[in-house]
């Protein structure tokens, strides 16, 4: 008996959480258009290859028309279709927002974790690192590891993972450090839990909530962030449309043709966008109050 | 402090490029070459070079750039630092303009159309890049209908109107993406406020609403608030990075990324000390801020 | 006078110029010739053809009657957009290291001599002077009265502490100009001497000249004192037209007239602003809501050209200008392997790395890529020697050349050396800077559409880019020189083995030359510069210039044009037009 009890002290809240999430965003209605452009957007990424009209990198003596039958969005300065980089960019886009949160937050959740777990020594070695980052803006930090390391996919990648790891970190750490105290924590020790199931199995899935809800918000400042990277010039290869870098090439051209600077513009709002609706969901489904962040 | 200058002078060195080779591009044969190395200091150890530069940081100096024509570091920071500022507070000041009524009346009229309109406005706001804002600014204010100055910075010594010109687009570029924080933030956190105990007892005390919300609501909302602020300043500086570059202002954002592209090692160990340091403070700030604001409130 | 007309009497005072005995120390000038006040057009022709810079381009200018223009009235103010550049780094001459900052600086400055547009060279500080028997020693007189904006007396004394501070290379980047000076010394208040260890041509005409010499444009002992040496660069101090009332770094420099300038009738306007301007769309608004009048600084953004000339308040210009872009090919390349050029170009062919070196010349649609990459605004290029050097330029070049377009040809080419339609080629990477990023791809588009291989464009910082270009660590570049008018640019520069720019700090245990060399063009190029008959030197030089097209030096791209953008309201006179500077002393407003 006692231990059936034991056991059901130390499972994880999760489960309750499901539902509710499955209740909000049936009724949230931003949340559902959110949803529904995402996976426009991540549908076009997929299948690019296969929509995009004409080749992105395809040169032509048609330099800037005008948006047209042929090329609904206009063309480039060197004549290159439009609507077809911006497709294509659309792989990037998602595909940098969506690793480099991944990597932050395994990272960053990795350390938060140990450091708030084991206190002591570890917590102030760990903390002293993640304030230090902390003491700057993760953008720029970007931007200093880029131009130390190199630019290309994977740097970029990287970069913004380490620079916005401190926030993963900073949130997993501040939740071990209230849950540590929790009955089912101390359950789970004297069953003679290792420290790291317990970190790991325990504590951490009743901390998904707040790290959820970043790492929506995370992948949309990464997406920014790899933007204007590519803008900076300090982005991904400049064979490789990306949006950011669409913009960047057509900022000389802008007054003669306006399309080069709105539609780039306009898919990264409304990736970003769809991501804030979703994240908002999220944290009403999730409870979870602005001020934790 | 110490651990970033130390972490930031060893690592701008590991960047690669030479720049001597850059400023000599053309002219000059191997002799001028060497002088050049030898008058900035660059033919001795770097353990040797980071001592000299530690210790004189601490007094104050904190070197001299080592492209063009050599201006002390801290001479280029301070130029530098006014605009930035100017163009930080101006985006405050825009941000908080469109924020707060913003907030409020979303708050006051939740789930109503005003309601959505402004929580549309804040969510759009949030998504856009701030450097595509800029873009779309310049296309339409200053290359169309040619009302304000593309690029550029006036000082407020030529006159507030000039000053103002050219700092308004920029400012709107960065502030419209934090007011739609601040909105958010404001409206969420006045629904709670609103639902607390005070506020009924202020309900039934029979006063007017807008004193309800303007006296008891609205201070009590803005503790989060100011911490959100905090936060999202972070999101001011790197916002200033971009749009300074595309209004070729020269504010710390641009001193900072041109540093790192002329691999001008002073400049940009300065320039990182100097934007840790305004980042450092400004938390600060808005702890003390906190810790101002918290108690008061307890009392009303 | 019709142009046909104007190159023949053109080319009568090359032949001229170019007709003395080598040996003799003042080439074949009287003493006379080179004493008093001013040096004649037809002496300042010899010295510019001896010291090896004389070409067309400089001589039809001054033989062009000028059109009496509608004079504008003096005063005003103008404002200056210098294009391409963040900042004017630095206006201290010792430290100059750009074109855009000197063409700012020529108008703060005064240097001892002068040349103006028709080639007369002109005493700027210096007075009179006249030249020693044996050519060496050349004694100035100064101008009196002369004085700096900031109130200080000019005298000899200016003259010897520029020249002392010039000398030092840890001071001035310059000290090589004046290399060949063994001795200086002071006469008198007003009065110094020059001593030559050997005759030198362009002494008087470039070495003391205001613009181009940069070594003795004078400088303020005074100024520098006060201001100290970073400030002196940003707010100098001179003896020139125009004083700078303010300037911070990134900000406009900004320019009034100095009321004690010499001349009593120079410069017509009161103040000047010159505001760097980076981005190209600031650029053209500015200048079509007319808040900027004139542009200097770096090549006009050529996607801009079009539009300002049908716009009916703008004049453009366009000129054909110096210098040559090409694509650099290493020859230490794997695929590209070419160990000996001095083998007979039947034999070259036979080789397969040298097959495709070739193949990727002939590949490249210089006019497709004249459209595509410059919007027109280039003329093709098959070697250095381009249309502004004017009588050396080989016309015929283009379809005699190896390198012209043949796409055929390289197809051919590619498949023989082993990569029929470009398969199993490697990728290449073509080197750029980020300004030519776009240039760059363009051709990296042409390479693949025509040759099926695939290169990719890799835009590096300038620093980093050219410590990897001379270390040759590159498949291929796209690069060349901005360039003077004279042949020796071009080809002393970058197609000798001892050339500056050919792969100096490369390992030369793995690359015993650069990125090209051949004996027959080295002794021609060298001899050309040695010889004085016009006649014979054009041979000499299309000689040179026809073995680095024929045997691919590098694949040469485009010659750019040299395009002038302002108000119709600004009016340039002719003497205001020297390539490569803005006299804003010689402009005024309508």
């Amino acid at each position: 008996m006692a231990e059936i009890i034991l056991e059901d002290l130390a499972q994880p809240d999760a489960i309750v959480r499901k539902s509710r999430l499955r209740a909000v965003f049936g009724r949230d209605r931003k949340a559902q258009v959110g949803l529904v452009i995402l996976a426009l957007f991540v549908l076009t990424a997929l299948l690019a290859p296969f929509i995009a009209p004409l080749d992105p990198n395809e040169m032509s003596l048609n330099m800037m028309s005008q948006p047209s039958a042929n090329n609904w969005l206009g063309t480039d300065d060197l004549g290159r279709d439009l609507l077809s980089r911006v497709i294509w960019g659309t792989q990037i886009s998602l595909l940098v927002g969506v690793s480099t949160v991944a990597l932050a937050l395994v990272a960053g959740v990795a350390l938060g974790v140990v450091a708030g777990y084991y206190g002591g020594w570890i917590d102030n070695i760990i903390m002293r690192y993640i304030d230090l980052q902390w003491a700057f803006p993760n953008f720029i930090i970007a931007v200093y590891l880029v131009a130390v390391f190199g630019t290309g996919l994977l740097n970029v990648i990287v970069a913004i993972a380490l620079a916005f790891l401190d926030d993963f970190a900073r949130i997993a750490r501040s939740m071990v450090l209230t849950l540590k105290e929790e009955q089912f924590v101390d359950a789970a020790r004297v069953q003679g839990f290792s420290d790291a199931r317990i970190m790991f199995y325990h504590i951490l899935p009743n901390a998904l909530a707040p790290l959820i809800v970043q790492a929506t918000v995370s992948v949309s400042y990464a997406i920014l962030g790899e933007a204007s990277l590519s803008f900076l010039g300090l982005g991904v290869n400049p064979n490789t449309p990306t949006w950011g870098l669409i913009l960047a090439d057509g900022r000389s051209f802008i007054s003669q043709a306006w399309w080069l600077g709105f539609y780039p513009g306009l898919a990264i709002m409304l990736v970003v966008l769809a991501i804030n609706f979703v994240g908002d969901g999220l944290r009403d489904a999730l409870d979870v109050r602005e001020s934790e962040i | 402090m110490l651990a970033v200058a130390t972490l930031v002078f060893f690592m701008i060195r590991l960047v690669p490029g030479d720049p001597i080779a850059a400023m000599l591009a053309d002219s000059g044969g191997p002799e001028a070459r060497e002088a050049m190395i030898r008058r900035l200091g660059l033919d001795q150890p770097v353990i040797v070079q980071f001592w000299k530069w530690f210790t004189s940081m601490l007094q104050g100096d904190l070197g001299a750039s080592i492209y063009g024509n050599n201006q002390p570091v801290k001479t280029i920071l301070l130029e530098a630092l006014p605009r930035t500022m100017s163009l930080a507070f101006l985006s405050f000041m825009i941000a908080l303009i469109i924020a707060v009524p913003a907030g409020i009346l979303s708050a006051t009229r939740k789930n109503t159309p005003t309601d959505t309109a402004v929580s549309l406005f804040a969510f759009l706001g949030l998504s856009m890049p701030d450097f595509w804002l800029a873009i779309l600014l310049i296309i339409v204010f200053s290359a169309n209908l040619q009302w304000l100055p593309a690029i550029g910075y006036a000082p407020m010594s030529e006159g507030i109107w000039e000053w103002l010109k050219h700092l308004i687009l920029p400012s709107i570029a960065i502030g419209t993406g934090f007011s739609a924080i601040i909105a958010r933030m404001i409206r969420s956190s006045m629904l709670e406020v609103m639902q607390a105990d005070y506020m009924r007892t202020a309900a039934s005390k029979g006063l007017p609403i807008r004193v309800q919300m303007l006296r008891h609501a609205f201070p009590n909302a803005l503790v989060p608030v100011v911490t959100v602020i905090g936060i999202a300043f972070a999101l001011l500086i790197s916002g200033a990075v971009v749009v300074e570059n595309v209004f070729a202002i020269k504010g710390l954002g641009r001193v900072l990324i041109q540093g790192i592209q002329n691999r001008d090692y002073p400049v940009v160990q300065g320039a990182v000390l100097v934007v840790s340091a305004f980042f450092v403070l400004s938390n600060l700030l808005v702890d003390l801020l906190y810790a101002v604001i918290d108690p008061r409130i307890r009392y009303s | 006078m019709d142009d046909k007309n104007l190159i023949k009497r053109a080319k009568v005072e090359l032949r001229d110029a170019y007709e003395y005995d080598q040996r003799d120390p003042l080439f074949g000038l009287t003493k006379d010739d080179l004493r008093g006040d001013q040096i004649s057009r037809r002496a300042t022709l010899r010295l510019l053809a001896v010291g090896g810079a004389l070409g067309l381009a400089q001589v039809l200018p001054g033989l062009r009657s000028t059109p009496a223009m509608a004079g504008g009235h003096s005063g005003g103010e103008l404002k200056c957009a210098w294009a391409g550049v963040g900042e004017i780094t630095t206006l201290d001459p010792a430290q100059i290291g750009q074109v855009l900052q000197f063409q700012i600086a020529s108008n703060i400055y005064s240097g001892l001599m002068h040349i103006d547009n028709t080639l007369v060279a002109r005493g700027d500080l210096a007075e009179s002077w006249e030249v020693s028997e044996n050519g060496l020693e050349y004694i100035i007189k100064l101008r009196e009265g002369v004085t700096f904006h900031n109130g200080d007396a000019f005298n000899a004394d200016d003259v010897e502490f520029t020249f002392n501070r010039s000398s030092d290379p840890d001071q001035s980047r310059h000290s090589r100009v004046i290399a060949n000076v063994a001795e200086f010394q002071k006469l008198n208040d007003f009065e110094v001497k020059f001593i030559l260890k050997r005759p030198q041509a362009s002494f008087l005409t470039k070495a003391l000249e205001r613009a181009s010499g940069r070594a003795m444009t004078i400088v303020s002992r005074g100024g520098l004192e006060t201001l100290g040496l970073s400030q002196y660069g940003i707010t100098p101090i001179g003896t020139g037209p125009y004083k700078v009332a303010s300037h911070t770094l990134g900000q406009a420099v900004e320019l009034e007239k100095f009321a004690d300038y010499y001349d009593p009738d120079r410069p017509k306007l009161d103040k000047i602003s010159i505001q760097p301007v980076d981005g190209v769309e600031p650029l053209a608004a500015a200048l079509e809501a007319g808040d900027i009048q004139y542009v200097g600084g770096n090549p006009f953004p050529t996607q801009l050209i079009d539009r300002m000339d049908a716009n009916p308040d703008l004049m453009v210009d366009v000129k054909p200008g110096p210098g040559f872009q090409s694509i650099w090919i290493n020859p230490w390349h794997e695929a590209m392997t070419v160990t000996d050029f001095n083998k007979p170009l039947e034999e070259l062919k036979a080789e397969k790395g040298f097959m495709v070196r070739l193949a990727i010349a002939k590949a490249l649609d210089r006019e497709l890529f004249i459209q595509q990459g410059l919007f027109g605004y280039g003329v093709p290029a098959l070697g250095t020697i381009n249309p502004a050097m004017g009588f050396f330029f080989d016309e015929e070049l283009a379809s005699t050349s190896e390198q012209g377009y043949d796409p055929e040809g390289a197809k051919a080419l590619m498949a023989e050396a082993g990569y029929p339609g470009g398969e199993g080629f490697p990728e290449l990477t073509l080197q750029t800077t980020p300004n030519t990023k776009r240039a760059g791809q363009v051709v990296a588009n042409i390479l693949k559409v025509t040759l099926g291989i695939s290169v990719v464009v890799d835009p590096k910082d300038f620093s980093i880019g050219i410590e990897e270009f001379n270390k040759m660590e590159i498949d291929l570049r796209l690069g060349g020189s901005g360039g003077d008018y004279d042949p020796d640019d071009g080809l002393v520069d970058w197609m000798q083995t001892t050339s500056k720019f050919n792969g100096p700090t490369r390992d030369t245990s793995t690359k015993p030359f650069g990125f090209w060399s051949e004996d027959e063009a080295d002794a021609l190029i060298k001899e050309q510069s040695a010889t004085a008959d016009p006649d014979s030197r054009r041979a000499l030089v299309q000689r040179a210039n026809g073995i680095t097209s024929n045997k691919v030096a590098c694949a040469f791209l485009y010659h750019p044009v040299d395009v002038l953008v302002h108000n119709k309201s600004v009016i340039v006179p002719e003497d205001a037009r020297i390539p490569g500077l803005h006299e804003l002393d010689r402009i005024s407003l309508a």
